[in-house]
């Protein structure tokens, strides 16, 4: 079919739509490797002094752990957490189901800084501010949502006769679900956890307001830019933008394996 | 093999009687059919019968024990659905073997049971494809072999050969039912083809709105049915009017096209069916329809003919 001009002009709108929101994030890239002492454009020179200065800096790795560590807690938690909350929802007939699923996509919908509130005032009573476990809890019900939003679907496309008939043949519902769901589900299970992952990863609201003197990368890049305007954060921001964009990339992916391997069961 | 009793079953759905006091018996090693149309509470039936859903009242019994409650892993029931419901990830012979893994059978006896089962549906040189290599039909016989492979007490089938088209629907239905009589497992099918009830069961119970209208063999309700909409549900009905004001129900093939002597009629249609003809017939405003052998010379539209049946074929409906 021959373009029209109408045709032409949303392309062009959606093409400079995407170089508003990635330009900005796509300057970060040349400074990172800048050789100045400080943030400017155009860099000078070539250098890789802000990433030898990010990976031989005790505090940063230390936070890379941290956010490391809490990341993989958290996402795993969510996962099995989100997966049965996803199950029950979508499986379920009992009374209160659309509240049910109001309540645990409410992290999505609810500004972050309120729920930061929220959590801050809460932790505070329950003595988690400034605890390891606290900020595995509030990351898990941050990506609680994330992780039911894909599974749900997946779930959903699901035919529940498979099960039934699993049932039927004997198989207890945890063996069902592991020899037969879980199975089937796998490419989303997957993207689900990259998801809740990167979730986590990224999170500096919440983390801000309750982590005390732990540091994540993106709190610690927060609490430098208020300090001092210092390149080591372009090349922080670099290799987080690199990260997701493999992460997002590989769960794309595998739901589209998921997709395909669907076409070809039918 | 056992034998099933429903007793005052009911299923309701806030005001929707999905099942309205159904009372069944089926004995073992029969194979009864549900008929009805959609919507008539028949895979309600099915799903309370396997334990996938429980009745608002009444009592299920599966060999003489009270099963209502209990969950499906307790029932030992064959399953099929008519999208097959095969396991996607697993090969046929994985699919079939499940139930027995489920049931710790030692890996020959399993080897020797799933092999065994799958040459009673004829497929013993599929056993290592996956299930989207294969047929419809093909998928449809792994259902079964998965459903009957471990001796289950009854054998339930929801439209299991609704999927298929006619020629191999009508295949599948001869060698189902020469499956079901060789293992004798006591089975319920569910379906809306009067066709498929009629050939394969012992016994038809026709379900309308949740209710019983009639539970009887294929032959009796298809001759005498209980009500009108059993007359109606079950093949073609021409209705007359009989003595005292009531009605009666005649079939197409008994009634007879004569040169003279009976109900004058005109051929508004007519149709050709194989081996038989169906002609569409007006008598005076009142459509008949009748089928005669396809021999001789058949009448063509427009011909007056004259309708002729005997009494004994009219069978009074309320």
């Amino acid at each position: 079919m021959k373009p029209t001009l109408a045709s032409r002009l949303v392309a062009a709108t959606g093409i400079a739509a995407l170089a508003f929101l990635v330009l900005p994030l796509l300057i970060v890239v040349p400074m990172s490797f800048s050789s100045a002492r400080s943030l400017s454009f155009p860099p000078p020179g070539f250098s890789l002094r802000w990433y030898v200065g990010f990976f031989g800096d005790e505090r940063w790795m230390e936070a890379l752990w941290t956010s490391l560590a809490l990341a993989f807690i958290s996402s795993i938690f969510a996962v099995v957490l989100g997966g049965l909350a996803a199950y029950g929802l979508r499986r379920g007939t009992f009374r209160g189901r659309d509240v049910q699923e109001g309540n645990f996509m409410a992290p999505l919908i609810v500004p972050t800084i309120i729920a930061a509130v929220a959590m801050y005032l809460g932790f505070a009573k329950a003595n988690l501010l400034g605890t390891f476990a606290g900020l595995v809890l509030a990351h898990t019900v941050l990506s609680v949502p994330l992780v039911m939003m894909v599974l749900g679907v997946a779930i959903r496309s699901f035919d529940v006769r498979i099960e039934q008939v699993g049932w039927s043949l004997g198989g207890s519902w945890f063996y069902t679900a592991r020899t037969v769901l879980l199975p089937n589900i796998a490419p989303s299970l997957f993207a689900a956890w990259i998801f809740a992952f990167i979730g986590s990863f990224d999170e500096v609201i919440v983390t801000s307001f309750i982590a005390g003197t732990y540091e994540t990368i993106p709190k610690k890049m927060f609490n430098e830019l208020i300090l001092e305007v210092n390149p080591t954060i372009t090349a922080v921001a670099t290799l987080l933008m690199a990260f997701t964009i493999l992460a997002l990339g590989l769960s794309a992916w595998m739901l589209h394996r998921a997709g395909k391997l669907r076409e070809t069961m039918l | 093999m056992t034998d099933i009793r429903l007793e005052a079953i009911s299923k309701h759905y806030g005001a929707f009687k999905a099942a309205d006091n159904v009372d069944l018996a089926v004995a073992q090693g029969e194979f009864v059919t549900i008929l009805g149309p959609s919507g008539s509470g028949k895979t309600t039936l099915l799903s309370l019968i396997a334990g996938l859903n429980q009745p608002t009242t009444g009592r299920i019994l599966i060999g003489g024990r009270d099963v209502t409650g209990s969950p499906p892993q307790q029932r030992n029931v064959g399953l099929v659905f008519q999208s097959y419901a095969l396991f996607p990830h697993m090969s046929v012979f994985d699919n079939v073997a499940f139930p027995l893994r489920v049931r710790k059978t030692p890996p020959d006896a399993l080897r020797a049971k799933v092999m065994a089962a799958l040459e009673l549906v004829q497929l013993q040189g599929l056993a290592n494809r996956r299930p989207a290599q294969l047929s419809g039909g093909q998928q449809q016989r792994v259902a079964l072999a998965r459903a009957f492979v471990f001796e289950p007490d009854i054998l339930l089938l929801d439209e299991p050969l609704g999927a298929l088209d006619r020629k191999l629907r009508e295949e599948l239905q001869v060698e189902l039912k020469q499956l079901q009589r060789r293992i004798g497992v006591t089975t319920i099918l569910v379906t809306h083809d009067q066709e498929e009830a009629l050939s394969l069961s012992d016994r038809v119970m026709v379900l309308d709105r949740g209710q019983v209208q009639q539970i009887a063999a294929p032959q009796e309700a298809y001759l005498r049915p209980a009500n009108k909409f059993v007359a109606d549900f079950l093949g073609i009905a021409n209705f007359v009017q009989l003595p005292g004001g009531r009605e009666g129900v005649i079939r197409p093939e008994r009634i007879r096209l004569a040169a003279s002597g009976g109900l004058a009629a005109k051929v508004v249609e007519a149709v050709y069916l194989g081996q038989t003809i169906r002609y569409h017939l007006d008598a005076g405003g009142t459509g008949f329809v009748a089928a005669a052998p396809f021999v001789g010379q058949p009448h063509a539209i427009g011909d007056s003919v004259s309708l002729t049946w005997d009494e004994a074929d009219v069978w009074p409906v309320a």
